[in-house]
């Protein structure tokens, strides 16, 4: 079956997760600097994420905390999770370095 | 959850837009997330984060508010190919009474059921689960 490709925050989050478990606001800072700033995650989007994430057995939940006073749930990525962000970084890199060979005929790209 | 600063009464209003069942098990979550998001001096959701709320709670409860769970993800996969079976078992069915039957137009009745069952193989087609 062919998949989807991954839509970027998607890719961004599972990016965050697979340095280890995080709770949600520590995944939009992630995000964030994963980025460069480009991506800042507004909450109604994350946690639709984390639902549909969670939905295809990509993440999982880990664990929770109390800090001050703050529910802290923590998320973490499953071994498939982590094999379809290898697959689709994989498939970027491929594309980004055909996109460059064009751009730069006869400059070699590592 | 003893702290109801401005802030988070107001952040709570529009997470009172998801689903109950939703909120029940994610709205603290989600203001903690909020909360520290926000500036220390800030009373007010920003606007932009209030409309990421809105959108994403009213998509949340025209979804019914729950996502498909392995059960029905599961029927909908093994009924997939059985709606697709039916639509064709009735196509090939009414070739064979159209042949026998020339000049019936009542036989065109079968098409609405061949299309209904397209329809609903297409609804629960295994790429449309979760979404």
């Amino acid at each position: 079956m062919k998949r989807r490709t991954m839509q970027e925050s998607s890719f961004l989050i599972l990016t965050a997760l697979a340095g280890g478990s995080q709770h949600g606001y520590a995944i939009v800072t992630d995000v964030e600097q994963i980025s460069s700033g480009r991506v800042e995650l507004k909450a109604g989007t994350l946690y639709a994420a984390l639902e549909r994430l969670t939905a295809e057995g990509l993440i999982e939940f880990d664990r929770e905390e109390i800090v001050d006073n703050r529910l802290r749930r923590y998320y973490r990525i499953t071994r498939d999770g982590a094999e379809r962000l290898a697959e689709e970084a994989d498939r970027l890199r491929a594309n980004a370095h055909a996109a460059l060979t064009r751009l730069r005929p006869g400059v070699a790209i590592s | 959850m003893t702290d109801h600063s401005p802030l988070e009464r107001r952040y709570r209003r529009w997470l009172a837009l998801y689903p109950k069942p939703f909120r029940a098990e994610r709205e603290d979550e989600m203001v903690a997330v909020l909360i520290q998001g926000a500036d220390p001096d800030q009373t007010r959701p920003r606007a932009r984060e209030a409309a990421n709320l809105a959108t994403h709670g009213l998509r949340r409860r025209a979804r019914g508010g729950r996502l498909p769970g392995d059960w029905e993800r599961a029927h909908a996969n093994v009924m997939f190919p059985v709606r697709i079976i039916i639509a064709l078992w009735l196509c090939l069915i009414s070739a064979f009474l159209i042949v026998y039957h020339r000049g019936e137009l009542w036989l065109l009745l079968i098409v609405p059921a061949i299309l209904l069952h397209l329809y609903i193989a297409y609804r629960i087609r295994p790429t449309a689960i979760p979404r």
